[in-house]
């Protein structure tokens, strides 16, 4: 299935998500008007969160995009992983 | 610490954005100069933010119906309407470490020099975080800023006057949405130069050069033939592709 969401993150920018799933999560694509340095962090959450189950919650996903924002030592300007997490759910259910 | 000033120059979209990569690299390999350059863009222009999705933000055949470019920016933010006559734009290329670290501090760093810049024509603008500069809470510059391989890019824009019908054009607002009303509260939530001072383009653009090079020692310049080549070379590979500016 294909998903969208999209939603202005309090005292934020704008983060959307196109998500392509089934059980699990198969692509996920975020797109914006935020800011995250390096940029590169973005495209490595999007691969993080490609085979997590779809039934994850919010908080596993969020758990999982801080892990990798972390990892790469990224600094997210406009987002978070939470609102992210959140617009995958929403996308789930658009 | 000596800079680099390029003087206000006129490029179409694919050669602006190559440009501002090539001067990162530039900086990046050969520690040539921090780096200010002023531009417009020609034809207009809309350049959408390095994660945004091109076929949602901007009305793609009405922009080639209009003769305007579009592009991806290596920045995040968001989509900006390049009006040839409308603006001046900016880039500040430097190493990262000349810059304050956090992100929301260097912003302000470099706002500082176009608010600066304004207040030599009578404008009394601030900095509004996280990118944006207002007079009167009403946006008058955006501004957006990677650091890659240890060089801080940040570049924006400084309206001088807005053209928001054609702005709506080209940026995909539903068309419901392109009504009086809707253009209305654009003019009400942005502002230009124009608004509040009779100054020219040309004189907008002797304020900023001297609010950007305040207190600096610094020489005009131009691009060196490496970088003009590498400038090139971006054109053709990235700037000028579908898979740069349609990957989202």
């Amino acid at each position: 299935m294909d998903g969208f969401a999209e939603q202005k993150v309090p005292g934020g920018k704008l983060v959307g998500v196109r998500l392509r799933y089934g059980k699990t999560i198969e692509k996920v694509l975020i797109t914006g008007d935020f800011f995250a340095h390096p940029e590169s962090a973005v495209y490595k959450i999007e691969a993080a969160l490609a085979g997590m189950p779809a039934s994850a919650t919010s908080k596993e996903l969020a758990e999982r995009i801080s892990s990798v924002a972390k990892a790469e030592e990224a600094e997210l300007v406009g987002v978070t992983p939470e609102a992210i997490a959140d617009t995958i759910k929403k996308a789930m259910t658009a | 610490m000596k800079w680099r000033v390029i003087p206000l120059e006129i490029h179409d979209a694919y050669e602006n954005m190559s440009i501002d990569e090539a001067l990162l690299e530039s900086i990046a390999n050969t520690g040539a100069y921090p780096t200010i350059r002023f531009y417009r863009w020609k034809p207009s222009a809309v350049s959408i933010g390095t994660f945004q999705s091109m076929e949602k933000e901007v009305n793609v055949g009405r922009c080639r119906e209009l003769g305007i470019d579009v592009i991806r920016r290596i920045t995040g933010g968001g989509a900006v309407y390049h009006d040839f006559n409308g603006e001046i734009t900016y880039s500040i290329l430097g190493p990262a470490s000349i810059f304050p670290k956090g992100i929301r501090e260097s912003y302000r760093f470099v706002c500082d020099w176009i608010i600066a810049g304004l207040s030599q024509l009578g404008i009394k603008a601030s900095f509004a975080p996280i990118n944006d500069i207002v007079v009167d809470g009403k946006k008058i510059s955006g501004n957006a800023q990677t650091r890659k391989r240890g060089v801080l890019l940040q570049h924006g824009t400084v309206l001088y006057s807005t053209d928001v019908k054609t702005m709506f054009s080209a940026l995909n607002v539903s068309s419901e949405k392109i009504s009086d009303k809707a253009i209305a509260s654009a003019e009400e939530r942005v502002t230009s130069v124009s608004r509040h001072s009779g100054a020219s383009l040309e004189k907008l653009y002797e304020a900023l050069l001297d609010g950007f090079t305040e207190g600096k020692d610094f020489e005009f310049g131009n691009l060196g033939n490496e970088e003009r080549s590498r400038a090139k070379e971006l054109e053709a590979s990235v700037y000028r592709t579908d898979a740069w500016n349609f990957s989202r």
